[in-house]
Protein backbone atom coordinates (compact mmCIF):
# COMPACT_ATOMS: atom_id res chain seq x y z
CA UNK A 1 0.00 0.00 0.00
CA UNK A 2 1.93 3.16 -1.09
CA UNK A 3 1.32 6.64 0.90
CA UNK A 4 -1.20 9.37 -0.94
CA UNK A 5 0.35 12.12 1.06
CA UNK A 6 1.77 14.61 -2.09
CA UNK A 7 4.68 16.16 -1.52
CA UNK A 8 2.61 19.54 -1.57
CA UNK A 9 0.40 17.76 1.53
CA UNK A 10 3.47 17.19 3.23
CA UNK A 11 4.45 20.95 2.59
CA UNK A 12 0.43 22.28 3.70
CA UNK A 13 0.76 19.68 7.09
CA UNK A 14 3.95 19.28 8.30
CA UNK A 15 6.05 22.00 6.94
CA UNK A 16 4.23 25.17 9.29
CA UNK A 17 5.00 23.26 12.68
CA UNK A 18 8.98 23.67 12.45
CA UNK A 19 8.46 27.65 11.79
CA UNK A 20 8.25 29.61 14.31
CA UNK A 21 7.60 32.58 12.28
CA UNK A 22 6.63 35.76 12.72
CA UNK A 23 2.98 35.26 12.35
CA UNK A 24 3.15 33.21 15.80
CA UNK A 25 5.18 34.56 17.70
CA UNK A 26 3.06 37.95 16.84
CA UNK A 27 -0.44 35.99 17.70
CA UNK A 28 1.49 34.64 21.17
CA UNK A 29 2.08 38.15 21.84
CA UNK A 30 -1.24 39.54 21.42
CA UNK A 31 -2.91 36.46 23.30
CA UNK A 32 -0.08 37.47 25.96
CA UNK A 33 -0.98 40.61 26.21
CA UNK A 34 -5.00 39.60 26.08
CA UNK A 35 -4.24 37.01 29.00
CA UNK A 36 -1.63 38.66 31.53
CA UNK A 37 -3.82 41.41 32.70
CA UNK A 38 -5.98 39.01 34.40
CA UNK A 39 -3.52 37.16 35.72
CA UNK A 40 -1.97 39.84 37.48
CA UNK A 41 -5.66 40.66 38.90
CA UNK A 42 -5.36 37.15 40.12
CA UNK A 43 -2.71 37.07 41.98
CA UNK A 44 -4.24 40.71 43.44
CA UNK A 45 -7.32 38.46 44.48
CA UNK A 46 -4.88 35.87 45.88
CA UNK A 47 -3.49 38.27 48.31
CA UNK A 48 -6.53 40.19 49.10
CA UNK A 49 -9.30 37.78 48.91
CA UNK A 50 -12.62 37.18 47.30
CA UNK A 51 -13.40 40.72 48.44
CA UNK A 52 -12.25 42.12 45.14
CA UNK A 53 -15.28 40.52 43.57
CA UNK A 54 -18.97 41.23 43.63
CA UNK A 55 -18.98 37.64 45.02
CA UNK A 56 -20.97 37.90 48.93
CA UNK A 57 -23.88 36.25 50.38
CA UNK A 58 -25.94 34.86 48.96
CA UNK A 59 -24.29 35.59 45.39
CA UNK A 60 -21.28 33.09 46.40
CA UNK A 61 -21.22 32.17 42.29
CA UNK A 62 -21.07 34.45 39.61
CA UNK A 63 -18.62 35.40 36.09
CA UNK A 64 -16.50 32.80 37.60
CA UNK A 65 -19.14 29.78 37.68
CA UNK A 66 -20.79 30.94 35.01
CA UNK A 67 -17.57 30.65 32.70
CA UNK A 68 -16.87 27.23 34.21
CA UNK A 69 -20.32 26.16 33.11
CA UNK A 70 -20.16 27.60 29.28
CA UNK A 71 -16.83 26.04 28.94
CA UNK A 72 -18.15 22.59 29.91
CA UNK A 73 -20.17 23.21 27.48
CA UNK A 74 -18.27 23.94 24.64
CA UNK A 75 -15.69 21.22 25.62
CA UNK A 76 -18.77 18.53 25.13
CA UNK A 77 -19.34 18.58 21.52
CA UNK A 78 -15.74 18.18 20.19
CA UNK A 79 -15.41 14.42 21.41
CA UNK A 80 -19.18 13.86 20.99
CA UNK A 81 -19.56 14.87 17.58
CA UNK A 82 -16.05 13.52 16.72
CA UNK A 83 -17.26 10.23 18.34
CA UNK A 84 -20.74 10.09 16.88
CA UNK A 85 -19.35 11.17 13.41
CA UNK A 86 -16.87 8.37 13.84
CA UNK A 87 -19.17 5.58 14.58
CA UNK A 88 -21.60 6.99 11.51
CA UNK A 89 -18.73 6.58 8.95
CA UNK A 90 -19.88 10.62 8.16
CA UNK A 91 -16.23 10.70 5.71
CA UNK A 92 -16.47 14.30 5.64
CA UNK A 93 -15.79 14.26 9.59
CA UNK A 94 -12.15 13.05 8.57
CA UNK A 95 -10.35 16.79 8.29
CA UNK A 96 -11.79 18.06 11.45
CA UNK A 97 -11.36 15.49 14.27
CA UNK A 98 -8.31 16.39 15.53
CA UNK A 99 -9.70 19.98 16.22
CA UNK A 100 -12.63 19.11 18.04
CA UNK A 101 -11.40 16.47 20.37
CA UNK A 102 -8.64 19.00 21.29
CA UNK A 103 -11.15 21.41 21.92
CA UNK A 104 -12.92 18.81 24.44
CA UNK A 105 -9.34 18.55 25.91
CA UNK A 106 -8.52 22.08 26.05
CA UNK A 107 -12.20 23.41 27.38
CA UNK A 108 -12.00 21.14 30.42
CA UNK A 109 -8.61 22.32 31.33
CA UNK A 110 -9.71 25.98 31.22
CA UNK A 111 -12.93 24.64 33.02
CA UNK A 112 -11.05 23.53 36.01
CA UNK A 113 -9.71 27.01 36.24
CA UNK A 114 -12.75 28.36 36.96
CA UNK A 115 -12.99 26.65 39.87
CA UNK A 116 -9.42 27.54 41.70
CA UNK A 117 -10.32 31.44 40.46
CA UNK A 118 -13.59 31.11 42.59
CA UNK A 119 -11.89 29.95 45.64
CA UNK A 120 -10.94 32.31 48.11
CA UNK A 121 -8.26 29.95 49.35
CA UNK A 122 -7.29 27.58 46.25
CA UNK A 123 -4.45 26.18 48.99
CA UNK A 124 -7.49 24.47 50.81
CA UNK A 125 -8.47 22.81 47.20
CA UNK A 126 -7.51 19.43 48.61
CA UNK A 127 -9.92 19.60 51.35
CA UNK A 128 -12.91 19.03 48.83
CA UNK A 129 -11.32 15.64 48.49
CA UNK A 130 -10.14 14.93 51.85
CA UNK A 131 -13.59 15.52 53.27
CA UNK A 132 -15.72 15.18 50.38
CA UNK A 133 -18.23 12.62 50.68
CA UNK A 134 -20.34 10.30 48.34
CA UNK A 135 -23.64 12.62 49.04
CA UNK A 136 -22.34 15.77 47.35
CA UNK A 137 -23.03 16.76 43.94
CA UNK A 138 -19.95 18.52 44.04
CA UNK A 139 -17.73 15.16 44.32
CA UNK A 140 -20.04 13.94 41.77
CA UNK A 141 -18.94 16.79 39.43
CA UNK A 142 -15.14 16.15 40.14
CA UNK A 143 -15.33 12.18 39.06
CA UNK A 144 -17.25 13.18 36.24
CA UNK A 145 -15.23 15.92 34.67
CA UNK A 146 -12.12 14.24 36.07
CA UNK A 147 -13.52 10.89 33.84
CA UNK A 148 -13.92 12.81 30.60
CA UNK A 149 -10.80 14.71 30.76
CA UNK A 150 -8.75 11.52 31.02
CA UNK A 151 -10.99 9.44 28.61
CA UNK A 152 -11.34 12.81 26.17
CA UNK A 153 -7.42 13.11 26.33
CA UNK A 154 -6.82 9.44 25.22
CA UNK A 155 -8.96 9.64 22.63
CA UNK A 156 -7.10 12.25 21.51
CA UNK A 157 -3.99 10.44 22.08
CA UNK A 158 -5.09 7.22 20.11
CA UNK A 159 -6.30 9.55 17.41
CA UNK A 160 -2.93 11.75 17.31
CA UNK A 161 -0.69 8.33 17.45
CA UNK A 162 0.03 7.51 13.72
CA UNK A 163 0.58 11.42 13.13
CA UNK A 164 3.08 11.76 16.01
CA UNK A 165 5.07 8.44 14.62
CA UNK A 166 4.69 10.68 10.73
CA UNK A 167 5.98 13.13 12.76
CA UNK A 168 8.52 11.35 14.34
CA UNK A 169 9.80 9.97 10.87
CA UNK A 170 9.24 13.01 9.18
CA UNK A 171 11.23 15.69 11.50
CA UNK A 172 13.58 17.56 9.33
CA UNK A 173 17.22 17.15 9.84
CA UNK A 174 17.73 21.00 11.47
CA UNK A 175 15.24 20.49 14.06
CA UNK A 176 15.95 20.32 17.63
CA UNK A 177 16.63 17.45 19.20
CA UNK A 178 14.38 17.28 22.09
CA UNK A 179 11.73 17.48 19.91
CA UNK A 180 13.16 14.65 17.74
CA UNK A 181 12.83 13.14 21.41
CA UNK A 182 9.50 14.03 21.98
CA UNK A 183 7.77 12.37 19.04
CA UNK A 184 10.26 9.33 19.61
CA UNK A 185 8.82 8.89 22.87
CA UNK A 186 5.26 9.77 22.09
CA UNK A 187 5.25 7.56 19.44
CA UNK A 188 5.53 4.39 21.84
CA UNK A 189 7.84 2.66 18.43
CA UNK A 190 4.30 2.81 16.42
CA UNK A 191 5.35 0.73 12.99
CA UNK A 192 1.82 1.35 11.45
CA UNK A 193 1.83 -2.60 10.82
CA UNK A 194 -2.00 -4.18 9.73
CA UNK A 195 -2.15 -5.93 13.32
CA UNK A 196 -1.32 -1.92 14.83
CA UNK A 197 -3.99 -0.90 12.55
CA UNK A 198 -6.65 -2.94 13.28
CA UNK A 199 -6.28 -3.10 16.86
CA UNK A 200 -6.10 1.33 16.65
CA UNK A 201 -9.63 1.70 15.01
CA UNK A 202 -11.46 -1.19 17.26
CA UNK A 203 -9.74 1.37 19.89
CA UNK A 204 -11.24 4.34 18.49
CA UNK A 205 -14.40 3.02 18.24
CA UNK A 206 -14.66 1.40 21.54
CA UNK A 207 -13.83 5.00 23.27
CA UNK A 208 -16.16 7.01 20.63
CA UNK A 209 -19.46 4.23 22.29
CA UNK A 210 -17.83 5.40 25.84
CA UNK A 211 -17.56 9.06 25.54
CA UNK A 212 -20.69 9.92 24.03
CA UNK A 213 -22.23 8.86 27.67
CA UNK A 214 -20.11 10.15 29.98
CA UNK A 215 -20.17 13.45 28.23
CA UNK A 216 -23.63 13.52 29.16
CA UNK A 217 -23.27 12.35 32.63
CA UNK A 218 -20.88 15.53 32.82
CA UNK A 219 -23.53 18.04 31.10
CA UNK A 220 -25.95 16.69 33.47
CA UNK A 221 -24.21 16.39 36.75
CA UNK A 222 -23.14 20.11 36.14
CA UNK A 223 -26.81 21.04 36.13
CA UNK A 224 -27.27 18.83 39.50
CA UNK A 225 -25.30 21.33 41.13
CA UNK A 226 -28.15 23.28 40.84
CA UNK A 227 -31.47 21.54 40.75
CA UNK A 228 -30.43 19.28 43.44
CA UNK A 229 -31.06 22.36 45.47
CA UNK A 230 -34.60 23.81 46.36
CA UNK A 231 -33.68 27.13 44.99
CA UNK A 232 -36.22 28.90 43.13
CA UNK A 233 -35.46 28.53 39.48
CA UNK A 234 -32.67 25.56 39.38
CA UNK A 235 -35.16 22.64 41.16
CA UNK A 236 -36.04 21.66 38.00
CA UNK A 237 -36.06 18.27 36.17
CA UNK A 238 -35.61 19.73 33.02
CA UNK A 239 -31.73 21.24 33.66
CA UNK A 240 -30.12 18.04 33.01
CA UNK A 241 -31.15 17.44 29.15
CA UNK A 242 -31.22 21.70 29.00
CA UNK A 243 -27.76 21.61 29.91
CA UNK A 244 -26.67 18.76 27.31
CA UNK A 245 -28.87 20.99 24.49
CA UNK A 246 -27.36 23.72 25.44
CA UNK A 247 -22.92 22.26 25.50
CA UNK A 248 -23.71 20.81 22.16
CA UNK A 249 -25.39 24.23 20.94
CA UNK A 250 -22.54 26.12 21.62
CA UNK A 251 -19.89 23.25 21.32
CA UNK A 252 -21.11 23.41 17.31
CA UNK A 253 -20.54 26.96 17.29
CA UNK A 254 -17.06 26.95 18.66
CA UNK A 255 -16.18 23.86 16.53
CA UNK A 256 -16.92 26.33 13.27
CA UNK A 257 -14.63 29.41 14.75
CA UNK A 258 -12.07 27.32 16.13
CA UNK A 259 -11.73 25.37 12.24
CA UNK A 260 -12.36 28.96 10.41
CA UNK A 261 -9.15 30.19 13.09
CA UNK A 262 -7.21 27.39 12.12
CA UNK A 263 -7.91 27.68 8.28
CA UNK A 264 -7.24 31.10 8.50
CA UNK A 265 -4.11 30.87 10.38
CA UNK A 266 -2.35 28.32 7.77
CA UNK A 267 -4.00 28.86 4.34
CA UNK A 268 -2.97 26.00 3.47
CA UNK A 269 -5.73 23.68 5.33
CA UNK A 270 -8.29 25.28 3.07
CA UNK A 271 -7.63 22.91 0.78
CA UNK A 272 -8.79 19.80 3.41
CA UNK A 273 -11.48 21.61 4.68
CA UNK A 274 -13.75 22.56 2.27
CA UNK A 275 -17.09 23.94 2.12
CA UNK A 276 -19.08 20.34 2.62
CA UNK A 277 -18.21 20.83 6.64
CA UNK A 278 -19.41 24.23 6.79
CA UNK A 279 -22.81 22.97 5.07
CA UNK A 280 -23.62 19.40 6.88
CA UNK A 281 -22.77 20.10 10.15
CA UNK A 282 -24.85 23.54 9.14
CA UNK A 283 -27.96 21.13 9.41
CA UNK A 284 -26.80 19.91 12.63
CA UNK A 285 -26.88 23.34 14.05
CA UNK A 286 -29.95 24.67 12.62
CA UNK A 287 -31.17 21.07 14.19
CA UNK A 288 -29.99 22.19 17.97
CA UNK A 289 -30.88 25.88 17.66
CA UNK A 290 -35.00 24.19 17.35
CA UNK A 291 -33.80 21.71 20.23
CA UNK A 292 -32.76 24.48 22.27
CA UNK A 293 -35.83 26.84 21.50
CA UNK A 294 -38.31 23.90 22.73
CA UNK A 295 -36.06 23.40 26.21
CA UNK A 296 -36.42 27.63 26.92
CA UNK A 297 -40.28 28.10 25.65
CA UNK A 298 -40.78 24.96 28.01
CA UNK A 299 -38.45 26.61 31.09
CA UNK A 300 -40.45 30.08 30.82
CA UNK A 301 -43.63 28.57 29.58
CA UNK A 302 -44.35 26.33 32.73
CA UNK A 303 -43.11 28.51 35.36
CA UNK A 304 -44.40 31.99 34.02
CA UNK A 305 -47.99 30.33 33.81
CA UNK A 306 -47.70 28.56 37.36
CA UNK A 307 -47.10 32.38 38.25
CA UNK A 308 -45.44 30.60 42.01
CA UNK A 309 -44.70 32.49 44.41
CA UNK A 310 -40.86 31.88 45.00
CA UNK A 311 -40.45 30.55 41.18
CA UNK A 312 -42.06 33.73 39.66
CA UNK A 313 -40.07 36.66 41.20
CA UNK A 314 -37.13 34.99 39.33
CA UNK A 315 -38.48 34.58 35.91
CA UNK A 316 -39.85 38.46 36.46
CA UNK A 317 -36.52 39.20 37.05
CA UNK A 318 -35.44 37.90 34.02
CA UNK A 319 -38.62 38.56 31.82
CA UNK A 320 -39.24 42.78 33.22
CA UNK A 321 -36.49 43.11 35.67
CA UNK A 322 -33.11 43.51 35.89
CA UNK A 323 -32.10 40.66 33.84
CA UNK A 324 -34.35 41.13 31.01
CA UNK A 325 -31.37 42.70 28.75
CA UNK A 326 -29.43 39.39 28.99
CA UNK A 327 -32.62 36.79 28.69
CA UNK A 328 -33.75 39.09 25.88
CA UNK A 329 -30.53 39.92 24.35
CA UNK A 330 -30.18 35.78 24.85
CA UNK A 331 -32.98 35.08 22.87
CA UNK A 332 -32.54 37.59 20.09
CA UNK A 333 -28.69 36.37 19.41
CA UNK A 334 -30.58 32.87 19.49
CA UNK A 335 -33.33 34.16 16.64
CA UNK A 336 -30.75 35.81 14.55
CA UNK A 337 -28.40 32.59 14.46
CA UNK A 338 -31.19 30.56 13.64
CA UNK A 339 -32.56 32.81 10.45
CA UNK A 340 -28.29 32.97 9.38
CA UNK A 341 -28.53 28.90 9.28
CA UNK A 342 -31.52 29.10 7.79
CA UNK A 343 -30.95 31.81 5.27
CA UNK A 344 -27.87 29.66 3.79
CA UNK A 345 -30.06 26.71 2.98
CA UNK A 346 -32.44 29.05 0.85
CA UNK A 347 -32.61 28.67 -2.71
CA UNK A 348 -30.06 31.38 -4.41
CA UNK A 349 -32.48 33.37 -5.76
CA UNK A 350 -33.62 34.88 -2.61
CA UNK A 351 -31.12 37.24 -3.34
CA UNK A 352 -32.76 38.86 -6.27
CA UNK A 353 -35.70 39.97 -4.42
CA UNK A 354 -35.67 43.82 -3.09
CA UNK A 355 -36.31 43.25 0.62
CA UNK A 356 -32.90 41.36 0.61
CA UNK A 357 -30.46 44.70 -0.05
CA UNK A 358 -27.00 44.81 2.31
CA UNK A 359 -27.76 48.39 2.84
CA UNK A 360 -31.21 48.08 4.33
CA UNK A 361 -29.46 45.19 6.19
CA UNK A 362 -27.00 47.34 7.94
CA UNK A 363 -29.29 50.37 8.49
CA UNK A 364 -31.67 48.25 10.14
CA UNK A 365 -28.92 46.22 12.50
CA UNK A 366 -27.65 50.05 13.51
CA UNK A 367 -31.15 51.03 14.29
CA UNK A 368 -32.39 47.49 16.35
CA UNK A 369 -29.07 47.72 17.91
CA UNK A 370 -29.98 51.20 19.07
CA UNK A 371 -33.05 51.09 20.07
CA UNK A 372 -32.45 47.85 22.05
CA UNK A 373 -29.80 49.27 23.64
CA UNK A 374 -32.40 52.40 24.73
CA UNK A 375 -34.74 49.93 25.80
CA UNK A 376 -32.06 47.75 28.21
CA UNK A 377 -30.64 50.89 29.92
CA UNK A 378 -33.82 51.43 30.92
CA UNK A 379 -33.78 55.32 30.67
CA UNK A 380 -36.30 57.34 32.97
CA UNK A 381 -37.57 59.41 30.17
CA UNK A 382 -38.68 56.47 28.10
CA UNK A 383 -40.44 54.89 31.39
CA UNK A 384 -43.75 55.79 30.11
CA UNK A 385 -45.40 52.80 29.02
CA UNK A 386 -46.29 54.06 25.27
CA UNK A 387 -42.74 55.04 24.43
CA UNK A 388 -41.47 51.83 25.91
CA UNK A 389 -44.60 49.53 23.45
CA UNK A 390 -43.52 52.20 20.53
CA UNK A 391 -39.60 51.30 21.27
CA UNK A 392 -40.26 47.68 21.25
CA UNK A 393 -42.20 47.80 18.51
CA UNK A 394 -39.88 49.67 16.49
CA UNK A 395 -37.23 47.06 17.92
CA UNK A 396 -39.18 44.17 16.30
CA UNK A 397 -39.54 45.79 13.15
CA UNK A 398 -35.79 46.61 12.67
CA UNK A 399 -34.79 43.42 13.82
CA UNK A 400 -36.55 41.48 10.91
CA UNK A 401 -36.01 43.72 8.31
CA UNK A 402 -32.34 43.72 9.20
CA UNK A 403 -32.31 39.89 9.26
CA UNK A 404 -34.33 40.01 5.47
CA UNK A 405 -31.82 42.82 4.80
CA UNK A 406 -28.59 40.78 5.33
CA UNK A 407 -30.26 37.48 3.95
CA UNK A 408 -28.45 37.59 0.47
CA UNK A 409 -25.19 38.83 2.09
CA UNK A 410 -25.43 35.82 4.32
CA UNK A 411 -26.14 33.45 1.04
CA UNK A 412 -23.35 35.01 -0.50
CA UNK A 413 -21.04 34.56 2.47
CA UNK A 414 -21.24 30.84 3.86
CA UNK A 415 -17.86 30.75 5.95
CA UNK A 416 -18.53 34.38 7.49
CA UNK A 417 -21.86 34.08 8.14
CA UNK A 418 -21.85 30.72 9.95
CA UNK A 419 -18.77 32.29 12.00
CA UNK A 420 -21.24 35.32 12.84
CA UNK A 421 -24.10 32.87 13.74
CA UNK A 422 -21.50 30.67 16.17
CA UNK A 423 -20.41 33.82 17.54
CA UNK A 424 -23.53 34.97 18.31
CA UNK A 425 -24.54 31.31 20.22
CA UNK A 426 -21.47 31.24 22.09
CA UNK A 427 -22.43 34.94 23.44
CA UNK A 428 -25.82 33.84 23.95
CA UNK A 429 -25.10 30.62 25.18
CA UNK A 430 -22.84 32.45 27.68
CA UNK A 431 -25.67 34.86 28.49
CA UNK A 432 -28.00 31.84 29.01
CA UNK A 433 -25.46 30.19 31.74
CA UNK A 434 -25.77 33.49 33.46
CA UNK A 435 -29.76 33.90 33.09
CA UNK A 436 -29.40 30.30 35.10
CA UNK A 437 -27.30 31.17 38.21
CA UNK A 438 -27.63 35.04 38.71
CA UNK A 439 -31.55 35.53 38.72
CA UNK A 440 -31.65 32.56 41.45
CA UNK A 441 -28.23 33.81 43.30
CA UNK A 442 -30.06 37.10 43.59
CA UNK A 443 -33.49 36.17 44.12
CA UNK A 444 -32.60 33.47 46.60
CA UNK A 445 -35.77 32.08 48.82
CA UNK A 446 -36.04 33.04 52.41
CA UNK A 447 -33.12 35.34 52.52
CA UNK A 448 -33.75 39.36 50.86
CA UNK A 449 -33.28 39.95 47.44
CA UNK A 450 -29.85 41.42 46.28
CA UNK A 451 -27.92 42.46 43.43
CA UNK A 452 -24.38 41.14 41.86
CA UNK A 453 -22.68 42.53 39.01
CA UNK A 454 -18.74 41.92 37.65
CA UNK A 455 -15.99 43.59 39.23
CA UNK A 456 -12.91 44.36 36.83
CA UNK A 457 -10.82 41.51 37.81
CA UNK A 458 -13.99 39.15 37.65
CA UNK A 459 -14.20 40.68 33.70
CA UNK A 460 -10.53 40.37 33.35
CA UNK A 461 -10.17 36.85 34.41
CA UNK A 462 -12.92 35.72 31.68
CA UNK A 463 -11.15 37.57 29.21
CA UNK A 464 -8.07 35.80 30.03
CA UNK A 465 -9.92 32.27 30.30
CA UNK A 466 -10.58 32.37 26.55
CA UNK A 467 -6.77 33.88 25.93
CA UNK A 468 -6.03 31.50 27.64
CA UNK A 469 -7.76 28.81 25.91
CA UNK A 470 -6.88 30.29 22.27
CA UNK A 471 -3.25 30.38 23.64
CA UNK A 472 -3.02 26.57 24.59
CA UNK A 473 -5.27 26.20 21.26
CA UNK A 474 -2.19 28.00 19.19
CA UNK A 475 1.01 26.30 21.12
CA UNK A 476 -0.50 22.74 20.79
CA UNK A 477 -0.89 22.99 16.99
CA UNK A 478 3.09 24.30 16.89
CA UNK A 479 3.60 20.69 17.60
CA UNK A 480 0.76 18.72 16.27
CA UNK A 481 -1.09 18.20 13.15
CA UNK A 482 -4.22 20.40 13.06
CA UNK A 483 -5.73 17.95 10.27
CA UNK A 484 -5.17 14.19 10.96
CA UNK A 485 -2.82 13.11 8.51
CA UNK A 486 -3.41 9.56 8.60
CA UNK A 487 -7.25 10.33 8.60
CA UNK A 488 -7.02 12.53 5.05
CA UNK A 489 -5.09 9.68 3.61
CA UNK A 490 -7.99 6.78 4.61
CA UNK A 491 -10.59 9.38 2.93
CA UNK A 492 -8.71 9.80 0.05
CA UNK A 493 -7.91 5.78 -0.19
CA UNK A 494 -11.68 5.71 0.52
CA UNK A 495 -12.61 8.04 -2.68
CA UNK A 496 -10.24 6.24 -4.84
CA UNK A 497 -11.68 2.78 -4.35
CA UNK A 498 -14.82 4.13 -4.60
CA UNK A 499 -14.08 5.39 -7.98
CA UNK A 500 -14.31 9.17 -6.89
CA UNK B 1 -44.07 3.05 60.17
CA UNK B 2 -41.14 1.24 58.96
CA UNK B 3 -38.26 3.68 59.29
CA UNK B 4 -35.87 2.43 56.87
CA UNK B 5 -32.20 3.34 59.34
CA UNK B 6 -33.63 0.72 61.29
CA UNK B 7 -32.25 -1.69 58.37
CA UNK B 8 -28.24 -2.38 58.57
CA UNK B 9 -28.29 -2.21 54.53
CA UNK B 10 -29.48 1.48 54.87
CA UNK B 11 -27.09 2.70 57.95
CA UNK B 12 -24.60 0.81 55.67
CA UNK B 13 -25.77 3.02 52.71
CA UNK B 14 -26.17 6.52 55.32
CA UNK B 15 -22.16 5.57 56.47
CA UNK B 16 -21.24 5.11 52.87
CA UNK B 17 -22.56 8.23 51.26
CA UNK B 18 -21.79 10.43 54.56
CA UNK B 19 -18.05 9.49 55.73
CA UNK B 20 -15.61 12.65 54.74
CA UNK B 21 -13.27 11.30 52.22
CA UNK B 22 -15.16 8.48 50.92
CA UNK B 23 -16.39 10.33 47.93
CA UNK B 24 -12.51 10.77 47.19
CA UNK B 25 -11.95 6.93 47.38
CA UNK B 26 -14.38 6.69 44.76
CA UNK B 27 -12.90 9.54 42.22
CA UNK B 28 -9.56 7.37 43.35
CA UNK B 29 -10.86 4.21 42.09
CA UNK B 30 -12.81 5.81 39.00
CA UNK B 31 -9.13 7.28 37.94
CA UNK B 32 -7.59 4.68 38.64
CA UNK B 33 -8.98 2.23 36.76
CA UNK B 34 -9.15 4.46 33.67
CA UNK B 35 -5.51 5.19 33.77
CA UNK B 36 -5.00 1.38 34.25
CA UNK B 37 -7.26 0.91 31.09
CA UNK B 38 -6.13 3.38 29.15
CA UNK B 39 -2.85 1.87 29.75
CA UNK B 40 -3.30 -1.38 29.04
CA UNK B 41 -5.17 -0.57 25.59
CA UNK B 42 -2.04 1.69 24.87
CA UNK B 43 0.20 -1.36 24.98
CA UNK B 44 -1.81 -3.97 23.78
CA UNK B 45 -2.07 -1.84 20.41
CA UNK B 46 1.81 -0.83 20.10
CA UNK B 47 3.12 -4.44 20.91
CA UNK B 48 1.20 -5.89 17.99
CA UNK B 49 3.93 -7.87 15.98
CA UNK B 50 3.37 -8.15 12.07
CA UNK B 51 5.83 -10.29 10.43
CA UNK B 52 4.46 -8.67 6.82
CA UNK B 53 4.22 -5.06 5.68
CA UNK B 54 5.13 -2.30 8.19
CA UNK B 55 4.85 1.49 7.54
CA UNK B 56 1.31 1.19 6.59
CA UNK B 57 0.01 4.75 6.12
CA UNK B 58 -3.56 3.94 7.25
CA UNK B 59 -5.99 1.44 8.34
CA UNK B 60 -5.51 -1.08 4.84
CA UNK B 61 -9.26 -2.11 5.13
CA UNK B 62 -9.55 1.34 3.67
Amino acid sequence: MQPILTAQDRENLVSPLFKFDRQFWMTIAVLSVITLPGLALYVRQLFLGLGVTDLNRPVFWGAYLVNFIFLIGISMAGTVISAVLHLLHIEWRRPITRIAESLTVFGLMTAGLQIIMDMGRPDRLLNTLIYGRLQAPLMWDIASLTLYLLTASFALYLQLLPDIAFMRDSTPDNAPTWRKKLYSTLSLGWRGNKEQWARLEKAITAVSVILIPIGVSLHTVTSWLFSTTVQPGWKSTILGPYFVVGAIYSGIGLLFIAVTFATQYNHHLKGYITDTFYKNLGWIFIVMSFVWFYFTLNETLVVTTEQETLEFPVMAAKLFGEFAPAFWGMNVLMVATTWILIALKLPNKARSNPLFKTTTGLVMTALAVVTFIALALNIPALHASLVKTVLLGAFIVFFILALLGLTGWFQAHLIPSTVIASAFVLFGMWLERWNILMPTLTHARIIPYTTYFPTVTEVALTISTFGILTLIFVVFYKFFPSISIWEVEAGRALEQKNGG
Amino acid sequence: MNFPMDEPLFQFFYWLVNTPGLGSVAIALLVGAAMTIFFLTLRWIVSAKNEGEEGLPFPPQH
